[in-house]
């Protein structure tokens, strides 16, 4: 029986030191980061941070923002130091409480920013997230097999591009376009408007080939298509691929959006966090970031450093002029989600 | 029915003991899971409680039963060509010399080991308007213009069939491997042609391993969704439907429901199997 208290003893003990041990975790060098895969680069940004501040990252994936705000959610806002999320959902997030605001005391060179890139819907007043990259989906089209100039989504309509076309395999995306073609938001919920722009769709049928959510750079590049509409960094691979293509920045309007880092509400590291938060928004590290993503900096101050071959790429330099006729797509309730999944789903079932 | 012995019901218990590891985990990994999306679909969802039949009421919409005869097709197109192009395979397979059978058996195999992921992508690259299948037909002055293969309905047949086809002839050469050649033989022997042998002798003891084939590659293709959307189909199939539901539209009651019929349906394909008397060959 005593052997068996000292054994009780023994464990309460281990546990009690346990315990002792997770209440320093905030002291812990270590940094939790919750994104997608692949979306910092270990080699230039990552392993420099753990170099600089001695503190070891810890890199956890998901695949959607969906999952990524289900196992926020889960953890009550804990488990995670930074996460790196798309600009509806970060909204969501905020609007959940699962946010902390940053440390402005640590994170001192938030200024480095465009002025033009915060104050963001789901950031207005400056104070939880910091944009990483920002994108959006462009016009790209080959001019030798294209006989006519496109100048905006309502040349995607003309019948000399009679199954020439490749669009993006999303229901809000490709719908908001045919929105932006009409003059409407792509947010609009209107039964009347929705109802025009399924059968403005619909008149779009003969004129597609593929629809496919990523890599559509590829079918432009092996002849497939003629046209697609695309996002950031496929439209700038294409480019690569074949410099003679040419990019169009639709006058109608332009689909926006912007990746931010945010610190959970409950980060064990939280001022690890911040250090990262600071670490992210230098010039240098910042050019490395756009390059590395192939997307639009957010970063006025990473123009000093980036390289010619970057500024100069009319995907990625034309955003600054053009911001003002840009709009995001926002998150929408269950029942307006579904009146556009519905449109797309019948549009599909016709093609 | 004579009653069991001790020693023979102390080896059932044995063989419980060895079961029960397996059982745990099928009731953990599958059960439980599969509970779950059931209490979903019934679930009345959002701010509510109760249960509801709303779900499955909701389903019943023309083109959400179009999109379930869209993947339904499709299954069915698969397991036909896979049918068509892996039973001569199997039975050739099993009547080759035996040095030969280890090599197809291999050619058989060894792409289960690569990831299908990447081998249709091998075929995206094939395929494209600008790629080598094109400039062969080129070359031979078949065809003028590049053809456009990406995107079409017989390029997502093509990667269905390439990625399944083995779940087909692996049943079928089992089946055709343990055949009694000797009944084919007196089938000959009594003057029937070689068509009518293969007819009335072959085929009907091949038969379970026919329906083993198009069971293992029906039920897989009814919820494959990814391969459609990798060659560009632009099809909208059941398991389009179930991940718009749960991601984009965020209700996971109906996404749940819908995931609930397509579980019925083949577990319904795989019961008539069972009841064909599908059981009696060792592959299922």
């Amino acid at each position: 029986m005593k052997k068996f208290f000292c054994l009780l003893l023994a464990l309460l003990t281990l546990c009690a030191v346990a315990s002792a041990e997770t209440v320093n975790a905030a002291d812990e060098a270590v940094l939790n980061i919750f994104t997608w895969e692949g979306y910092i680069d270990y080699e230039t940004v990552i392993k420099p941070f753990e170099e600089e501040t001695g503190i070891k990252v810890n890199y956890a994936t998901f695949a959607s923002n969906e999952e990524m705000y289900e196992k926020l959610s889960a953890a009550k806002g804990g488990d995670y130091d930074i996460v790196l999320a798309s600009d509806y959902m970060l909204n969501t997030t905020r609007l959940a409480g699962l946010m902390q605001k940053f440390d402005p005391e640590i994170v001192t060179n938030y200024g480095n920013l465009y002025e033009s890139f915060t104050h963001q819907f789901f950031d207005p007043d400056n104070e939880y997230v910091v944009p990483y990259v920002s994108g959006i989906p462009l016009i790209v089209y080959d001019p030798s097999v294209v006989g006519i100039e496109i100048k905006g989504f309502n040349d995607l309509w003309d019948p000399s591009l009679t199954d020439s076309l490749g669009l993006i395999d999303d229901a809000r995306v490709t719908i908001g376009m045919v929105l932006l073609s009409m003059g409407q938001s792509m947010n609009t919920t209107d039964e009347a408007i929705l109802a025009e722009a399924a059968e403005k769709l619909d008149a779009l049928k003969e004129n597609i080939h593929v629809l496919e959510y990523e890599n559509l750079h590829n079918y432009l590049v092996s002849g497939d298509i003629a046209v697609a509409y695309t996002f950031t960094p496929f439209v700038a691979l294409a480019l690569d691929a074949n410099p003679d293509l040419k990019v169009v920045w639709p006058q109608e309007g332009l689909g926006f959006g912007i990746d931010g880092c945010f610190i959970p509400v409950n980060a064990p590291h939280a001022k690890n966090a911040n250090l990262f938060l600071e670490f992210l928004l230098r010039p240098e590290i910042a050019s490395i970031c756009a390059q590395w993503q192939y997307y639009c900096s957010p970063n006025e101050a990473a123009q000093a450093v980036l390289p010619d071959w970057y500024k100069e790429n009319p995907v990625f330099n034309g955003i600054y002029d053009r911001i003002g006729d840009a709009e995001y797509i926002l998150n929408l309730s269950p029942e307006d989600e579904q009146k556009f999944q519905d449109i797309w789903t019948s549009f599909k079932l016709g093609l | 029915m004579a009653r069991k012995t001790a020693a023979q019901r102390r080896e059932d218990r044995r063989n419980a003991l060895f079961v029960l590891p397996m059982a745990c985990m099928a009731a953990l990994l599958v059960a439980l899971p599969l509970i779950y999306v059931l209490v979903t679909s019934l679930a009345v969802g959002g701010e509510g409680s109760g249960f509801t039949l709303a779900h499955y009421k909701a389903l019943l919409r023309a083109d959400y039963l179009k999109v379930f005869a869209n993947s339904l097709r499709l299954a069915l197109d698969t397991t036909l060509i896979s049918l068509a192009v892996g039973y001569p395979f199997a039975y050739c397979m099993a009547r080759a010399p035996r040095r030969w059978r280890a090599l197809l058996m291999m050619l058989v195999i060894i792409p289960f080991w690569t990831s299908a992921l990447v081998r249709i992508y091998g075929w995206k690259i094939l395929l494209q308007a600008n790629g080598p299948v094109n400039a062969v037909l080129r070359g031979l002055g078949l065809i003028e213009s590049n053809i456009k293969f990406l995107g079409s309905y017989g390029s997502v047949l093509l990667a269905m069939v390439y990625c399944l086809i083995s779940l087909m002839i692996l049943p079928c050469h089992s089946a055709v491997d343990k055949m009694d050649f000797t009944l084919v033989e007196a089938a000959r022997d009594l003057g029937a042609r070689p068509w009518r042998a293969f007819v009335t002798v072959t085929l009907p003891q091949t038969m379970p391993g026919i329906l083993a084939g198009c069971v293992l590659v029906f039920v897989p293709s009814v919820g494959m969704f990814y391969l459609s959307d990798i060659m560009g189909g632009g099809l909208v199939l059941v398991g389009n439907l179930i991940r718009d539901q749960l991601l984009k539209v965020r209700d996971w009651n109906t996404g749940s429901a819908m995931s609930m019929v397509l579980i019925v349906m083949s577990a319904a394909l795989y019961l008539l199997y069972r009841r064909s008397g599908g059981d009696n060959l060792g592959v299922m």
